[in-house]
């Protein structure tokens, strides 16, 4: 590296510093002031009137996790509620898999074929509820949905990377050990105690350089040479610990790893601990079933919603027939993508919204594995990483010590794997999925029993999976959307600053209700007057 | 006849000034989650406008599929790979459904969105009309499928699989590679764009 680099990007290093400061001098202020920023997140209980024996009535379209919110609040508040669900499943993209199971992919219909047994399933949609999620959290308390803890990091875990380290998995916590041991170390060299401007005391540098031999496990000269947080190599319970040697840093700055599974547990939504439903997430979308009593009717697709002055008319099909029910409102899950295809007399702006937001795309192949194999290399839940199209692999952190074990053998994010990927038979997918596996765990296929793929953009009724709100169409179109048509509302985590989250489907159910609720109850205090 | 009649009554009884769609039978419940209701067409999703379409038109191009001709395994036509499987499920008796359901539905016109010079599409277009027709409304003894009211977007997309073979590139697709030879005229994105503008302005549907 050249001089004039170092200095540039110690003087880089120095500013930031400054900055830092500053910005942490005005955080100390804030919370001193008790300005610390205040969640968004509506209150528990849907702010509904009671309508205390006055008629009105919802029909609510999809029955995914918003629809079931909605219905289990307005009939609590005495409202009249049709649910209407095209699929014969109801759930929406909460979904488990289990033995026997359906999957509903257009043109490519998959039985599971797990075992039977309580723990050999997975979660095809959400997997991972963040303590912060207070709705999610809310419904299933109330609703009785035990939960349990879900392991979304795992140290023992592995990295790899087809090139660094000759396309070796190396263990997620040797790689973190080194690659802070080296960027620390770097630090301490590049910085010396007079680089700091006269606001950082004397007694502020000695910190800081404590702060970095304790962050990177330095020794008394600042220099990495060994840590036990990248485990031994040999030794350390009765026998004296073997230290590992550090890896090469060039390795390490070559490895896809450091740019997103690294640092994936640091948002707020991913950071431990984390929580699951015992036996599955669906356990949500079955207690929202086991507590609502308004009508769910399934296998009904939605054909046609007209807004009318006073209500919305929706007409649907059920075994051939069509059906039609008005209501004095509409609350609509239906994926936004699918909304173009459906009879309606939107405006013509309101439609142009919806078809502005992109239609995300996702993949999880679930498989059964004979043996619990990661749990001999120390692997108790979690997630291992790689550059190949799988993207992660994932330990169950449920039925610890079974026999068996379904795994998740791919997470696809990138949209193009996951068109290359709906594009195979499941077959197919399954034997990629296998043969990637391989590079992680010699012998995964020894393993296999069966595996299940669930490519989102392909699932009949839905097509999609997180809808992509770019900047410029969140700031043109998402007002627009958010905000009813007449008496017609837009809902789903697809209206919500947090798509691909439960929590954005409540939040954006709940900002429905509360104002449709201020609605009646306007009309209500209305018809007081009269009589 | 008598789900005909249901049909009938059902949007004769409508008390909202609107027509009730028609409901497609359970065999054809997957096709209208993508094409749309009456198989109008949902550029979102990308499956164009059916309803303009006749059903012998739609029987080959479903045997294409399964064959292989059209969006075969591997191949880079990425949408049409999307419907193979679905094509390859599709019986007789389904295509028989299908041709019923077309019969009683509406012609929708597809929604505009391409702009290009449809007067310079207007010259481009006298050799299309030869198989297609003067106002699009094809041909079924020169096998040539009724233009007019089609999804745009989706007649540029054909074009230019038709150009970069990636559509009608096997032989045994005898319709398909002749209209291969035939876009040879359209030399560059603008000249699809410009004829598929002179489509557009074609006599269109009846709806
Ligand atoms: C792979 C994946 C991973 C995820 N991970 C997490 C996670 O870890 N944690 C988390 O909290 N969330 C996660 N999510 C997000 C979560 O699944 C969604 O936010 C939530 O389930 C969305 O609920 P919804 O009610 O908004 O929509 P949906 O569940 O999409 O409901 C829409 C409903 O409309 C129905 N419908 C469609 N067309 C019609 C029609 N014509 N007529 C009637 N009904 C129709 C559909 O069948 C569906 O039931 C994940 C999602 C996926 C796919």
């Amino acid at each position: 590296m050249a001089g004039e680099t170092g200095t540039f990007s110690r003087r880089t290093f120095l500013n930031w510093v400054g900055a830092a400061g500053g910005s942490s001098a005005v955080y100390q202020a804030s919370i001193a002031l008790g300005l610390l920023p205040a969640s968004d997140a509506v209150a528990d209980r849907a702010a509904l009137p009671n309508l205390d024996g006055a008629r009105r009535s919802v029909v609510i379209l999809g029955a995914g996790i918003s629809g079931l919110a909605c219905a289990y609040e307005l009939e609590r508040a005495g409202f009249a509620c049709t649910v209407i669900e095209a699929s014969n499943r109801i759930g929406g993209r909460n979904l488990t898999i289990r033995r026997g199971d359906v999957v509903d992919e257009a043109g490519y219909q998959q039985v599971c074929d797990f075992d039977d047994h309580p723990n050999l399933y997975f979660n095809a949609g959400p997997a991972r509820i963040p303590g912060h999620h207070r709705l999610v959290l809310h419904y299933c308390k109330v609703l009785g949905v035990p939960l349990e803890v879900f392991v979304n990091e795992n140290r023992h875990a592995w990295v790899h990377d087809s090139v660094a380290f000759e396309g070796r998995p190396v263990r997620l916590r040797e790689f973190v050990t080194d690659a802070r041991g080296f960027m620390t170390e770097l630090m301490a060299k590049a910085i010396s105690p007079g680089d700091f401007d006269a606001e950082f005391t004397e007694a502020d540098a000695e910190r800081f350089f404590l702060f970095l031999r304790r962050y990177g496990d330095l020794d008394e000269n600042d220099v990495y040479r060994k840590s036990g947080r990248a485990g031994y190599a040999e030794g350390g319970m009765v026998k004296p610990a073997v230290y590992k040697a550090p890896y090469d840093f060039r390795e390490i700055l070559k490895h896809e790893f450091w740019t997103r599974g690294m640092h994936w547990t640091a948002a707020e939504d991913q950071a431990a601990p984390m929580m699951q439903a015992v036996g599955g997430n669906d356990q949500l979308v079955r207690g929202f079933v086991r507590h609502i009593e308004s009508p769910i009717i399934v296998g009904a697709p939605v054909q046609s919603i007209m807004l009318r002055e006073g209500g919305v008319d929706v007409i649907y099909a059920k075994g051939g027939a069509s059906q039609t029910i008005s209501a004095d409102f509409c609350l609509n899950s239906i994926p936004k993508h699918l909304l173009p295809g459906i009879r309606n007399n939107f405006p013509a702006d309101y439609l142009k919204g919806m078809e502005s937001v992109g239609r995300g795309k996702l993949m999880k192949i679930g498989i059964q594995m004979a043996e619990r194999f990661w749990e001999k290399q120390d692997i108790y839940g979690g997630i291992s990483w790689t550059d190949q199209p799988i993207e992660q692999i994932w330990y169950p952190s449920h039925g610890i010590h079974d026999n068996k074990g379904v795994m998740l053998g791919a997470y696809v994010f990138n949209a193009g794997t996951c068109l290359e990927f709906g594009r195979l038979t499941p077959e197919e997918r399954l034997a990629r999925a296998i043969a990637q596996g391989e590079k992680i765990h010699p012998a995964y296929a020894s393993h296999v029993q069966s595996g299940v793929s669930v490519v989102w953009h392909r699932m009949n009724h839905l097509l999609g999976c997180t809808a992509v709100w770019r900047r410029d169409t969140r700031e043109r179109w998402f007002n627009r959307l958010q905000q009813p048509e007449g008496r017609h509302y837009l809902m789903g985590d697809q209206i919500s600053y947090h798509p691909g989250w439960q929590e954005g489907a409540l939040g954006s159910a709940h900002f429905a209700l509360a104002d449709l609720g201020k609605r009646v109850q306007a009309e209500l205090g209305g018809d007081a007057v009269h009589a | 006849m008598l789900r005909r009649l249901f049909v009938v009554l059902s949007s004769f009884l409508a008390v909202h000034g609107y027509s009730e769609p028609v409901t497609a039978p359970e065999e054809l419940q997957t096709c209208v989650v993508c094409h749309g209701i009456e198989l109008a067409g949902n550029q979102s999703v990308d499956a164009p406008n059916l309803s303009v379409l006749s059903a012998w038109y739609l029987k080959r191009q479903m045997q294409n599929y399964k064959q292989g001709l059209r969006a075969p395994h591997g191949s880079k036509d990425h949408v049409g790979r999307e419907m193979a499987p679905l094509a390859a499920d599709f019986g007789d008796d389904d295509m028989a459904v299908l041709e019923q359901y077309l019969a009683d539905i509406p012609v929708f016109n597809a929604p505009v969105t391409i702009r290009g010079n449809a007067s310079r599409g207007a010259s481009l277009y006298i050799s299309c009309s030869i198989c297609h027709g003067a106002d699009g409304e094809g041909n079924p003894t020169f096998n040539a499928p009724r233009l007019a009211g089609q999804s745009d977007w989706y007649l540029v997309r054909q074009l230019e699989n038709f150009q970069r073979g990636i559509r009608g590139n096997s032989p045994e697709d005898l319709y398909g590679s002749q209209m291969r030879l035939s876009t040879s005229i359209l030399t560059d994105r603008s000249a699809i764009e410009d004829v598929v503008a002179h489509v557009n302005t074609l006599k269109r549907g009846d709806h």
